[in-house]
């Protein structure tokens, strides 16, 4: 029961970005990552295994979604390796204050970094290396920019369904944590 | 608490493993049917929320585009009060933009001229998350007739092509598209060449390249490139205007010509486009390139009044 609300906001992010997001006339062509900021938001209170899930998932739809401008399961793939390295986090610091947002950041510089590198390695005309780091650099400042209004809501959701586990917890105890 | 984290590290390691398949399957050339279905499903989904979000956000959309327009409308008007001094000084030369306007209409009936079959379409989405591709989806797809490599056109010129189609949607790659080389050639001199995209749009905001295939042939700025054309009109139907040379990139020891080239299409403001899905009866040839110019210096003074 405890995973219809991240699967909900999953699937809600994934409609945004898809539908609304990708067709505003956005300049230089670079459009913030609404999912990603849902898996950050959601990993950051779950399991490993319910992190790495929940990106796979989220991954999956937007691959699978138009534009079918790159291969199904590239997205897939890094969103999983995100949510599962973001909840495998054990310092609860990264839960509060400024934490949530260096994970975002860090999450989007990874994943975009690692879709070019798997683009290298799919031979993706392209993923080349000047404009890539340009995409990387702008494409992560435009998440940020609109990070607060998606990780303050999640993690306000995610904090009430995982009941406050950690509030008092220095260290996190596994077994009782997140939506599995 | 060590058999949980092995449990999460298979479960990393099966999903991660589903996913690297996934992506070796939709990467083969031709249609995966795993991966055709799962896009398949997708389309069905995508379809009725765009169309729902096309109908909520209208209102919104005129909107935006209010709100983006004031924030540059200094500039706009600096810009305008300079074009129409320009303008008054050019009345004289009136007959030269009566040519030019006659010229722009027969553009604009590019699609009947040749006599193709086209399907409208409006194209719903322009950026992704990543960044990398100039690709469009339309809201068009193989319930319309519409295939993978077919030629996407709208009024001023080429689009680019479909690389892929679903039953309601279809995905475009643009010319600009770093992956996207069109064979072309000059409208006048009909000499032979490829037009790259370079989707520089935060570099020198030029986003085409051409490039001609012989050593000895010379470009020079106003030129319009069209399409070559290729076997059976896939993907590309001949005659199309791509754009009009805009720099001559003069680099020594380069075998062949390099150039910059200004696309016929506005893609900052693509809305309604064409999928060519039929050829006409018999093979229009040349018939949708526009007419000659009459004068011989008639192409330099378009190259220079269009600066």
């Amino acid at each position: 029961m405890k995973a219809t609300v991240p699967a909900l906001l999953v699937l809600a992010a994934v409609l945004v970005q898809t539908a609304v997001v990708n067709r505003l006339p956005l300049p230089w062509g670079l459009a913030p990552d609404l999912v990603l900021l849902v898996v950050v938001g959601i990993a950051l209170w779950s399991s490993p295994v319910a992190g790495a899930v929940t990106g796979f998932a989220a991954g999956l739809a937007v691959d699978v979604l138009p534009p079918a401008d790159h291969e199904i399961g590239r997205t897939a793939l890094l969103l999983c390796l995100a949510g599962y390295a973001i909840a495998s986090v054990r310092d609860s610091g990264v839960r509060s204050g400024p934490g949530p947002y260096v994970a975002a950041a860090g999450t989007a510089l990874g994943v975009t970094a690692g879709f070019v590198l798997l683009g290298l390695v799919l031979g993706d005309p392209r993923a080349q290396l000047p404009d890539a780091v340009w995409t990387l650099l702008g494409g992560t400042a435009m998440t940020l920019v609109v990070s607060p209004a998606v990780l303050v809501p999640t993690g306000a959701l995610m904090r009430r369904i995982t009941g406050d586990a950690y509030s008092d917890l220095p260290v996190p105890v596994t077994s009782g944590r997140g939506w599995r | 608490m060590r058999r949980d984290g092995s449990r999460a590290r298979l479960v990393v390691g099966v999903l991660a493993a589903v996913s690297l398949v996934l992506v070796v399957l939709d990467s083969r050339a031709g249609t995966d049917p795993v991966t055709g279905a799962a896009r398949t499903v997708g389309d069905a989904v995508f379809r009725p929320v765009s169309a729902g979000v096309t109908f909520a956000g209208a209102p919104f959309a005129g909107a935006y585009e209010t709100l983006s327009a004031a924030q540059g409308s200094r500039e706009r008007i600096d810009e305008l009060e300079r074009r129409n001094q320009r303008l008054q000084s050019r009345l004289q030369s009136r007959d030269y933009d009566e040519d030019r306007a006659e010229r722009l209409d027969e553009l604009l009936q590019l699609a009947g001229r040749g006599g193709y079959e086209i399907v409208p379409a409006q194209a719903v989405t322009r950026v992704t998350a990543r960044g990398f591709s100039d690709t469009v989806t339309l809201d068009a797809g193989r319930d319309d007739g519409v295939r993978a490599d077919m030629t996407v056109v709208d009024g001023d010129g080429l689009v680019g092509r479909v690389v892929q189609a679903g039953p309601s949607t279809a995905t475009v790659m643009l010319i600009t598209d770093h992956a996207s080389a069109v064979g072309a050639r000059l409208e006048d001199s009909q000499e032979v060449g490829v037009a790259e995209g370079a989707s520089e749009e935060t570099g020198d905001g030029t986003p085409l390249r051409f490039e001609l295939m012989s050593a000895d042939a010379r470009m020079k700025e106003g030129q319009r490139v069209v399409t070559l054309g290729s076997h059976e009109d896939a993907p590309f139907v001949p005659g199309v205007p791509i754009g009009t040379i805009s720099r001559v990139e003069d680099t020594p020891g380069r075998l062949s010509r390099t150039g910059k080239a200004e696309p016929a299409v506005d893609f900052g403001s693509l809305d309604v486009v064409g999928v060519i899905v039929a050829g006409p009866e018999d093979d229009p040839r040349d018939s949708l390139l526009p007419d000659p110019p009459q004068a011989a210096g008639g192409s330099d003074a378009d190259g220079e009044g269009g600066r």
